[in-house]
């Protein structure tokens, strides 16, 4: 695939899963068409969908098209072309590996939202609120402080920092509160919030509740 | 030349994938297999507090770790030559990988629910609605390439994760289920008779699960 492809990205118009794509094209600074799926028309668009699934992104260069569908696999792929995947094959595995475990903890936000039984519901979100949060936020302090460049790995800023960075959103209002006890997280999202591409970014895309 | 260490509990499990990655590409590995009760020891040296985890130790003594069964997966697929070729195909076997792991997560689940009512809904919407709706995604994309693997290029790692999900968890049922998918039947019949994954399959501890 040519370095002139174009790119559409399909997903609903929340942030959860897909906002990581989003967030990859904003920090290389690469356009891609933002199709934001309205919930109430996807069982029509469904079959459209490769595996009936979003997100997916189409990329288009000349004749060729390629549809990649899984979030944490487009968001690699564009990382990868793009120079946000770590500098050389284990660095890029570590930060795999980071944003395989935050895969993880979106996936038990994923239960709360499939919970139909409100006590069951409940109490999911208050193991997400006093253990699983709490441990790998722990985890990811730790991790950067080790790395001493202020992101996740020694050579700067990855795809892994601003999957991280969607996760903490997930925390809502209690987020700037929660990162005071976190410095090196805490500097993590500032420095991310003040990059001037992702600040522009961030000032206009849509809000959302998750 | 690297000495590659697995760390997992005795059971195939989520470290089984790594393990016919290993056999497949014949190459040597520790296979360390650990006690639950042996459990608090060995979580004191893993990356992220969890197994499976792999250690690879270089002959000047540097030690690389590495956590996460997908990542570990990739990581050693691209050594040894187990993943599309370019960007785009490696994007597309990793989402087959993502996919498999999902559907792995949903037949794991009815396992630690605790209510034997809810548990058997679970079980029932498993084998009824989902299984069947991933099954159908996998049977799509096999029957698209005359190599009769999930890539279009050959035999590439989520065709050893699809094995291992129904050798794994799925094996009493494996030929009711199959019946309806015969390009996941002939799959599967493929990667079980491949001559180093069936030695492995023959040689390895038996286990539960």
């Amino acid at each position: 695939m040519g370095n002139n492809a174009s790119f559409k990205l399909y997903y609903f118009g929340f942030r959860f899963r897909g906002e990581v794509i989003r967030l990859v094209f904003t920090a290389a600074g690469k356009e891609f068409e933002d199709v934001r799926i309205d919930p109430s028309q996807w069982p029509q668009l469904k079959n459209q969908a490769p595996f009936g699934t979003l997100p997916y992104l189409e990329v288009t260069s000349g004749s060729q098209k390629l549809v990649l569908t899984q979030s944490t696999s487009i968001a690699r792929y564009l990382a990868k072309k793009f120079k946000l995947a770590g500098r050389n094959d284990e660095e890029a595995a570590i930060v795999d590996m980071y944003a395989d475990q935050v895969s993880d903890v979106l996936a038990e936000f994923a239960k709360t939202a499939r919970e139909s039984d409100a006590n069951k519901k409940k109490e999911i979100e208050q193991k997400i609120e006093n253990e699983i949060m709490p441990k790998n936020l722990k985890l990811f302090e730790a991790r950067i402080a080790e790395s001493r460049s202020g992101y996740l790995v020694p050579s700067g800023l990855t795809w892994a920092d601003l999957y991280l960075f969607n996760l903490l959103e997930m925390l809502g209002e209690k987020r700037v509160m929660v990162l005071e006890a976190f410095p090196n997280l805490k500097g993590l999202d500032q420095k991310i919030r003040n990059n001037p591409r992702m600040a522009a970014y961030l000032a206009k895309r849509p809000i959302t509740p998750f | 030349m690297v000495k590659y260490k697995l760390y997992y509990f005795n059971v195939k499990g989520r470290a089984e994938l790594i393990r016919l990655i290993f056999a497949l590409s014949g190459q040597d590995f520790e296979d360390v297999r650990f006690q639950m009760d042996q459990w608090s020891e060995y979580k004191k040296n893993t990356p992220l507090g969890q197994v499976p985890y792999l250690e690879m130790v270089e002959d000047n003594g540097k030690v690389f770790k590495l956590g996460q069964t997908l990542s570990i997966a990739r990581y050693l697929s691209r050594k040894f030559k187990l993943t599309g070729t370019d960007l785009e195909e490696q994007a597309l076997v990793e989402s087959y990988g993502d996919l498999i792991y999902d559907l792995q997560n949903e037949i794991v689940r009815p396992r630690f629910e605790q209510d034997e009512t809810k548990k058997s809904q679970m079980l029932k919407k498993l084998f009824d609605e989902t299984i069947p709706k991933y099954f159908q995604v996998l049977e799509n994309l096999i029957s698209n390439n005359s190599c009769g693997y999930l890539a279009s290029c050959g035999l590439t790692w989520p065709d050893l994760f699809l094995f291992t999900v129904i050798d794994n968890w799925l094996a009493e049922k494996k030929d009711s289920l199959l019946a309806n998918y015969p390009h996941i039947k002939t799959l599967e019949e493929k990667v079980r008779n491949n001559a180093k994954i069936s030695e492995w399959c023959s040689k390895r501890p038996k286990t539960d699960y």
